[in-house]
């Protein structure tokens, strides 16, 4: 295991190296620089070489990308240029917010979805079974931007009962951060609770239809403990899979929802670095995001270490 | 699908109907269980209205904006320096006619030759962490705008204070290069921030001012927290608790907090939007004819056809400037051939006409300038949704009169890039401010028009010389005009800028909110500002 973690490393390192000078270059193909924007509308070339220097962008490339390695490797993420305040500040903080924001989501995935999935197995009803495909259908055409507004609309504008926008630390005002949270995770929430919903629904389905299933319900169980005891525990680990797969997509999902809703995590401070050209911030949180990639590579290819003994031995 | 599975239509479907109702009762019932705690809506809303006609103190003022705070452009004045004149003073501030009245500084004098000016400054102002304001003050303010790095709209007026002579703590002289018709607009731009707080300042961790609200923190992509100043120089100022500034970056996300009351105030709104708001008795629009900023055509005089003074006075004429202001500006700006705004001592109404929509004038003028109706020009604008509508409105006037253009939409910063490095292409959309202030402040700091560089990289012995006289000559005055008239006439037979139309800044608040007002450099004002 120990020789497997060996040989895996230097192959992680090198994806990690290849990406950072990926990214340090491609962002400096891209037009305009942050001395541009930090000069501002009217400025002078003057202005903007005075700010160039300044923040060092007037060194060759490969002296700035050296130093950005080396600060990385001393865990400095130093200075935003533009953005304002220490870059590890703003990651952490997007970071607290969208993760938040993602946990919020998923509650209503996981309860939307149950309560689709399971009302749209258990009843032959045409009223139920025409709701349930309407949702599901509904909350996967609808894109998300037509939603948020919408539900901004009737429960901000109209009824007047929640924020349209913003948020509040949870550990500041717990009471008035739910607030703050619902409309944007349900909103994110609704197409992950389709397909959950779906999924589940086609689930349990299949589990009803089995013989064990059917011989139970012959002796006389009752149709409810078949559903929640019998077909429930069947049709969930497949379930729990696709949860999985569907949390990392509401954590990429995130960045329009954040938009609509004011919320300011990871999607709207890459927007605006990238806008206002704050190559330390772009930088660094994608090269965290490779590094997610990597370290869950790596991780993925432990567990085939631990479960599959032929691995081992190759 | 599986048609055999043992379901029943009958008590099953009941149960998981009334457990769906019980877990959707649930579900409401835990968010109105939140809000029977406290409600984030009433929290940040207006509706704890007081029937009373007195100002009323106390209340948090939320103010909602689709550009956060950035403390880099601290010194440089855009779109967001509204929070300028809330946590710092200036040293004057103008009236609607363009006088300096007292703000930090008291009272002033020029010197007879116009080479000094002397400043009495307040004696009983202290900065939010007790400090006491003095001319060092005032000195390092000066001295911070002359440099550089903080690209100063007026850094050219701040350069020409040549010296400082202290006579005290609250009197200063200032001596200058030559005399300076534009040194108030520089009094009323420059902010007096904290000398030995700066760097902070400029990571937006510590902003030390003398205004009427504290820095209390600023979250990037959420927003700035401002409270009120205990110690504020003006006695029972302000009336307000706290002012959040919080952003939107979408601009239905905006609308609906203006709607929902969640913001009480922004200057944001989209011109096709604020019908809507005029007609709501919930909402006050307002709107200020500062001329802040002025939609114009540039052209690059030194590439061929618009190095032809006919081909671009062709273009002047061929721009409906009405249909302009009307469709992309919802009629909230003034359609003008000149830059100056209506409250400028430059401005009259034969200017602002000198160029009409006049087709058959333009064909004339551009069949003298031999130009061929084969070549398609480069026609570029940056991709803000306001240039990209006046762009394709300019591209189909010009198309009436023969002339074929192409639009290049550029994104913001790479357009800027291209404004500042001098490399436009023939054509382009945009927008510049400084016209509302004193005249000569146009011509030596927005690049568009500047003698001795600007965009369009037009050069001319008349042109310098008129700039230079209006900038050293005194502001008012008979002379004062007649120098101004020059300027004008310069700009508009060059037609080196083509201007479309003067935009206003227009005020959008909820009708429980009064007071606030704008500066000449949109920097808001909430001294007299308070909730009902």
């Amino acid at each position: 295991m120990r020789t497997h973690l060996l040989r895996k490393i230097p192959s992680a390192l090198l994806v990690l190296l290849v990406a950072s000078v990926l990214i340090f270059s491609m962002l400096r193909l891209v037009p305009g620089d942050a001395a541009v924007t930090l000069a501002g509308p009217d400025a002078s070339p003057e202005s903007v070489e005075a700010i160039r220097r300044q923040l060092g962008l007037d060194q060759p490339l490969p002296a700035q990308y050296l130093t950005w390695i080396s600060d990385l490797g001393r865990g400095d993420l130093g200075p935003s240029y533009t953005v304002g305040g220490q870059v590890a500040d703003l990651i952490s903080d997007g970071l607290g917010a969208t993760v938040e924001l993602t946990l919020g989501a998923l509650f209503f995935t996981v309860v939307l979805g149950l309560l689709v999935g399971v009302s749209g197995a258990a009843s032959t009803r045409r009223p139920v079974q025409a709701a349930v495909r309407a949702f599901t259908t509904g909350a996967l055409v609808v894109p998300p931007f037509v939603t948020g507004v919408v539900l901004v609309l009737v429960f901000a504008v109209g009824l007047g009962i929640l924020p349209s926008g913003g948020r509040v630390g949870l550990l500041e005002a717990p009471d008035l951060a739910l607030q703050y949270l619902l409309l944007p995770a349900f909103c994110l929430a609704l197409p992950s609770a389709a397909v959950l919903g779906r999924y589940l629904k086609d689930g349990l389905e299949r589990a009803l239809a089995e013989d064990c299933v059917r011989t139970a319900a012959a002796a006389g169980v009752s149709p409810r403990r078949l559903l929640w005891r019998h077909a429930l525990p069947g049709a969930l680990p497949p379930v729990v899979t696709l949860l999985g797969m569907q949390t990392g997509q509401l954590l990429g999902g995130a960045v329009l929802v954040e938009s609509i809703f004011a919320w300011p995590g990871l999607g709207q401070l890459a927007e605006q670095a990238l806008l206002k050209r704050d190559y330390p911030v772009v930088q660094d949180l994608l090269l965290l995001l490779v590094t997610v990639f990597v370290l869950v590579q790596l991780l993925t290819d432990l567990l085939y270490v631990l479960l599959d003994p032929r691995v081992r031995w190759e | 699908m599986s048609s055999s599975a043992p379901r029943s239509s009958g008590p099953l479907s009941r149960r998981a109907a009334l457990r769906t109702i019980g877990t959707g009762a649930l579900l409401v019932g835990a968010g109105g269980a939140l809000t029977g705690c406290r409600s984030a809506v009433s929290a940040n809303s207006d509706s704890e209205a007081k029937a009373s006609g007195a100002p009323r103190r106390g209340g948090t003022l939320t103010l909602a904006t689709s550009l956060d705070f950035t403390p880099a452009f601290l010194f440089t004045q855009t779109a967001l320096s509204s929070q300028n004149r809330l946590i710092y003073n200036t040293l004057i501030r103008y009236d609607d006619r363009l006088e300096p009245q007292p703000e930090l500084a008291t009272s002033w004098e020029y010197a007879s030759d116009g080479r000094s000016i002397t400043l009495r400054l307040r004696d009983d102002v202290t900065y939010h962490d007790g400090r006491a304001f003095t001319a060092d003050d005032v000195i390092f303010a000066v001295q911070n705008l002359q440099k550089p790095e903080r690209s100063a709209q007026l850094a050219a007026t701040a350069r020409a204070v040549t010296g400082f002579e202290k006579r005290g703590d609250h009197e200063l002289v200032l001596k200058l290069a030559h005399p300076v018709s534009n040194l108030f607009d520089l009094f009323e731009f420059m902010i007096i921030a904290d000398r030995h707080t700066v760097a902070e300042a400029l990571e937006g961790t510590k902003l030390n001012g003398t205004g009427p609200f504290r820095f209390v923190r600023w979250q990037p992509g959420t927003g700035l927290s401002l409270a009120r100043n205990d110690r504020y120089w003006i006695a029972d100022r302000p009336y307000l608790d706290k002012v959040e500034f919080r952003v939107y970056t979408q601009s239905d996300a905006l609308l609906a907090a203006l709607r929902s009351g969640q913001a009480q105030l922004t200057y944001q709104v989209p011109g096709r939007s604020l019908a809507t708001f005029k007609d709501d008795g919930n909402f006050t629009v307002k709107e200020y004819d500062t001329g802040l900023g002025a939609l114009y055509i540039g052209a690059t005089v030194t590439e061929s056809p618009t190095d032809s003074k006919p081909f671009r006075q062709a273009i002047a004429w061929a721009v409906d400037r009405e249909r302009i202001v009307a469709r992309a500006l919802g009629g909230y700006g003034l359609p003008s051939a000149a830059p100056w705004p209506k409250s400028s001592p430059a401005f009259t109404e034969a200017d602002r006409t000198h160029y009409t929509h006049d087709p058959a004038k333009a064909r004339e003028l551009l069949r003298s300038s031999g130009f061929s109706t084969k070549e398609t020009l480069p026609l570029a604008h940056s991709t803000i949704g306001l240039h990209v509508v006046v762009a394709e409105m300019v591209q189909y006037d010009l198309k009436q009169i023969g002339i074929r253009t192409q639009l290049q939409p550029t994104e913001p910063v790479a357009f800027q890039k291209m404004l500042i490095s001098g490399k436009m292409p023939a054509l382009w959309v945009n927008t510049h401010a400084f016209a509302q202030v004193q005249p000569a402040t146009l011509a030596v700091s927005a690049p568009p028009f500047n003698e001795a560089a600007n965009t369009s990289h037009f050069r001319s012995a008349a042109y310098t010389e008129a700039v230079q006289a209006a900038w050293r000559a005194p502001a008012e005055g008979r002379q004062a005009r007649a120098l101004y008239r020059r300027v004008s006439d310069v700009l508009l037979d060059e037609a080196f800028v083509i201007e479309l139309a003067v935009q206003n800044s227009v005020q959008v608040t909820s009708a429980k909110l009064h007071g606030p007002t704008l500066n000449k450099f949109n920097y808001l004002n909430l001294d007299n500002a308070h909730l009902d």
